[in-house]
């Protein structure tokens, strides 16, 4: 066990509160942002949203959300309530991960409510496509962890937040057909508190490279 | 900021266009932290490392240098078109270029006739260059890259770099964006989107302080900042790119004899252009995960009276020259967190055509042909820490004329800057290496190392000077805020 700061003697019991804990405050949240659920934006916002999305945010992610380049998330199909949460996070400049700080801190500086809730629409809209499968090995030992989690660490079972499906929910994003790279460089971040989100930290805190490494694989390559 | 093609035709009498050509293109470099102010975004979203653009980069200059997320001061009609946007920001910014030079032998010492001595070797330029830039948007589909220079050998302040453009995009009925827009711009190729073509490409800094070789093709700088040209442009999803457009001359520092003003240009102006002189260009890139590739053509025809200069006039009127430049480009790119690499190069072949030339004795052949070539690779660790390494080559026809034995300097022949045969080759690498402690601070080391100067390696100018003599260190502090 690696969490020195843990007061439990037993690992498994250990990972086992954590786990719990971590759950339960994903609970929370998770209603607290069911609450603040965004507006239905009308047709002129839509089609201004329609055209930054393709024009502007498509050089980077792709006009349809599917971006090519691993440094930039796919956000075909993402959830809105966390496209929209994370266009806020970037204006507000909360979000600090590096690429957050050198691309979205600027892209989000002056979006408007609106123009973001279109935004999130859009994206939510688009059909996702899934990515490349890498190492069969990997992926298989991704979806392991992410079903199950590694209870000896007090690493959750990622599909209790993000669903078995890793489609997330209104809340929690969407993960399938995630760029590897991407899911490895936010997982680092939550584990750095560089991208601070406290739920996260407590996830990542405990997986090793590799682990991260095949959870990242397994997401590539799901639908 | 280059020397214009008048300036050198005055010290080559007759024709110069040729022999101006790599002196004109004396290198013209830029980094633009006003667009960074502008868009909020770090230099890396452009830059692989400033001047080299990424994808992002290039849409951003094909949109206008518009994009803007900065609060604005705006006007509105009732119907919500837009009558004012002005960015809160200036788009304001500064550039200054420090360098040493160190030429491998030194050069005749011209100031005193008839006493053999040499030039002191080791040449100091602070600043080589400082420029003031205005950079970004001017209005909601109209922005600016604006370059004001002063530069050492000139001594003055003067036009640089120039490109306005108006853009805009739209939604095709598929979905996939087609941006459109027009540059007025002072340089041919200033405009384009690549670094492969001769304003953005590769050596992006060098020295003003050295021997350069007698020819270069006219499109390779030979016009910069000493032209108007007004393009029209396509980009069709970020990829497929096609432009035209035409030339004109625009003088800088040219008087009329009559007016007493700018003009109308009249036989005391060199290498006036006929008429409007063709631009045009097709590119297609293509980009997956972190790769980048392109591949294009691009081309130009000027037609040029040779003009004269004050107290060596001659009319605008009777024969041409014309030159006819067509080039091919290629660039790859990958771009990472961590590792950043470039292989681009260009192939530019000029067709010459030289009936007013070869009527005044100024060529000794009427037709000629020059091709370029430079191919370069540089890579980057982290942004930090990197280095390129270029081959270039420049061959065509000798013409002992065009790129005469002796030139007459100071009551005598120095030799150096001639050709002792006739022949325009010259072929070389650069090799640098550059580290920036931070984005927009760049400290570069840089080699010249010439096989072959003016058509030798040895004894090039017929008085014992060899093409290696010419070698260069150039370094180099290099910011921009």
């Amino acid at each position: 066990m690696r969490n020195s700061e843990m007061k439990v003697d037993h690992p498994v019991t250990a990972g086992l509160v954590k786990t719990v804990l971590i759950l339960l405050g994903a609970t929370v949240l998770g209603s607290a942002g069911a609450a603040a659920r965004a507006e239905e934006p009308d047709a002129a916002t839509k089609m201004h949203a329609q055209k930054v999305a393709v024009t502007v945010c498509g050089t980077c992610h792709g006009p349809q959300g599917n971006s090519t380049q691993p440094k930039f998330p796919r956000l075909a199909g993402q959830n809105a309530n966390y496209l929209a949460a994370q266009l806020k996070a970037f204006r507000s400049q909360s979000r600090g991960d590096p690429d957050a700080i050198g691309y979205m801190w600027g892209m989000a500086a002056e979006l408007d409510d609106d123009t973001i809730a279109a935004l999130a629409a859009y994206y939510a809209a688009q059909k996702p496509e899934s990515g490349p499968h890498a190492d069969q090995a990997a992926i298989t030992r991704g979806r392991e962890i992410y079903d199950h989690g590694i209870t000896a660490e007090g690493v959750p079972a990622c599909s209790s937040c993000h669903g078995a499906d890793a489609h997330g929910t209104q809340d929690y994003p969407r993960l399938a057909g995630q760029h590897e790279q991407y899911v490895l460089k936010q997982l680092g971040s939550f584990q750095s508190n560089m991208r601070n989100v406290a739920i996260m930290h407590g996830v990542a805190l405990n997986l090793r490279s590799p682990e991260m490494q095949s959870v990242a694989a397994y997401l590539q390559s799901q639908p | 900021m280059g020397r214009t093609i008048g300036e050198v035709s005055r010290n080559f009498s007759a024709l110069g266009v040729l022999a101006a050509a790599l002196l004109a293109a004396a290198p013209e470099a830029e980094a633009v932290p006003s667009f960074a102010r502008q868009t909020g975004m770090a230099c890396e979203a452009c830059h692989t490392v400033y001047p080299e653009l990424t994808h992002f980069g290039r849409v951003f200059k094909a949109n206008g240098y518009i994009l803007s997320n900065v609060k604005q001061v705006r006007d509105v009609t009732g119907k919500k078109e837009e009558l004012l946007s002005l960015a809160q920001t200036v788009p304001l910014s500064i550039m200054a270029q420090v360098s040493y030079t160190q030429m491998k032998t030194s050069v005749p010492d011209l100031s005193a006739a008839g006493a053999p001595g040499v030039a002191q070797n080791g040449t100091a330029g602070f600043p080589q260059q400082l420029s003031l830039f205005y950079a970004g948007k001017i209005a909601p589909n109209f922005g600016a890259f604006f370059q004001l220079t002063y530069a050492n050998d000139s001594g003055t302040i003067g036009i640089d770099n120039t490109d306005l453009r108006f853009a805009d995009t739209t939604l095709l009925s598929n979905n996939s964006p087609l941006t459109y827009g027009i540059s007025l711009n002072n340089n041919p190729t200033v405009q384009d989107l690549w670094n492969t073509t001769p304003a953005w490409g590769f050596p992006f800094a060098a020295s003003n302080a050295v021997v350069s070789p007698l020819a270069g093709t006219a499109i390779d700088g030979a016009f910069a900042q000493d032209v108007a040209g007004l393009t029209g442009y396509l980009f069709w999803n970020e990829s497929l790119y096609a432009e035209v457009g035409a030339y004109r001359s625009a003088k800088q520092g040219v008087t009329s004899e009559l007016t007493g003003g700018a003009g109308p240009l009249d036989g005391s102006a060199s290498n006036v252009m006929s008429g409007l002189a063709p631009y045009w260009r097709v590119a297609y890139e293509y980009n997956w995960a972190q790769h980048s590739i392109e591949a294009g053509l691009y081309g130009a025809e000027f037609r040029l009276y040779p003009g004269g200069a004050p107290g060596a006039e001659a009319p605008l009127t009777g024969p041409l020259n014309r030159f006819n430049d067509v080039a091919e480009d290629v660039q790859y790119q990958y771009v990472g967190d961590e590792h950043q690499v470039t292989v681009a190069g260009t192939h530019i072949h000029e067709s010459m055509t030289l009936d007013a030339s070869f009527a005044s004795g100024g060529s000794a052949n009427p037709k000629n042909n020059l091709s370029t070539t430079r191919v370069w690779a540089t890579y980057y660790y982290r942004r930090k820490i990197g280095g390129t390494v270029g081959y270039f080559s420049t061959t065509g026809s000798a013409d002992t004329a065009l790129y005469p034995a002796t030139v007459s300097l100071a009551g005598g022949n120095p030799g150096v800057v001639v050709s002792a045969n006739g022949s325009p080759d010259t072929k070389g690498w650069i090799a640098e290496v550059n580290y920036l402690p931070w984005l927009n601070v760049k400290i570069s080391a840089q080699y010249t190392a010439y096989n072959k100067f003016n058509g030798a390696g040895s004894n090039y100018d017929g008085l014992g000077r060899n093409a290696s003599d010419n070698n260069t260190w150039y370094l180099l502090l290099w910011f921009a805020y």
